[in-house]
């Protein structure tokens, strides 16, 4: 599978035509991880972009912290995210550092690896694309907030409807 | 059509993932994240399709795998 078909798949690229998408991957490097690779970190500075074209990464945030107490950091794992979902977009928009860490959990993950100063460019030469990217974008973070939502009603005994 | 999928696992025992797939998920369905398996027990839809997409929600429960 290409690179561009890879992206085609995702929601982050739903409504742009081949041609369009075919430009977007022209600037993206796809990387293989390995179980246990940690992919971004909380709190670093980041101007990636991520789509998950194989395999599964996992989003963890620290789950409090006890100075002076030996041991692996204990952390809370939010999601996992598979094939299609993109992740790292909030710096990609807010410029912020990088709010959960995310690790790969499957050996082979192919994470598709898109660079924030060359996607906005392309952005500002073509706006129907960024206009497309930016909305499907919302809609994606939206679709993570329903999900985070879903989880914290289900493990307070609620149905899902 | 791809299916954006919200796995969530009832128990918070996984913290449920978001994959898209091929095909809707279905009652009785079994899937595996990160060597544990789960059995699909509900499914809705989450939001109505756009474009090439469908937005569904699936509660999961854990399978105690015997031997």
């Amino acid at each position: 599978m290409t690179t561009t078909d890879k992206l085609c798949r995702s929601e982050l690229f739903s409504g742009l035509s081949p041609e369009q998408v075919g430009k977007i991957a022209a600037l993206a490097e796809e990387v293989v991880c390995q179980s246990g690779d940690v992919v971004v970190r909380e709190g670093e500075t980041g101007d990636e972009v991520y789509v998950v074209g194989e395999g599964m990464v996992e989003v963890v945030v620290p789950k409090g912290s006890i100075p002076d107490v030996p041991g692996p950091p204990r952390v809370k794992s939010l999601v996992e995210l598979g094939p299609g979902q993109s992740f790292g977009e909030m710096a990609l928009l807010d410029r912020g550092v990088r709010s959960a860490t995310v690790r790969c959990v499957e050996d082979g993950t192919t994470l598709c690896v898109i660079r924030r100063q060359a996607l906005l460019a392309l952005c500002d030469d073509d706006p129907q694309i960024g206009y497309v990217l930016m909305r499907n974008i919302a809609l994606d973070l939206s679709f993570k907030l329903r999900h985070r939502n879903l989880r914290v009603r289900l493990e307070e005994g609620g149905g899902a409807g | 059509m791809i299916y954006k999928v919200s796995y969530v696992v009832v128990d918070g025992s996984h913290p449920g993932a978001i994959i898209n797939e091929d095909r809707p998920p279905s009652v009785g369905d079994r899937i595996r994240f990160n060597g544990e398996q789960f059995e699909v027990v509900e499914v809705i839809d989450l939001l109505p399709p756009r474009e090439n997409f469908a937005y569904v929600h699936a509660t999961c429960e854990p399978i105690q795998e015997s031997g």
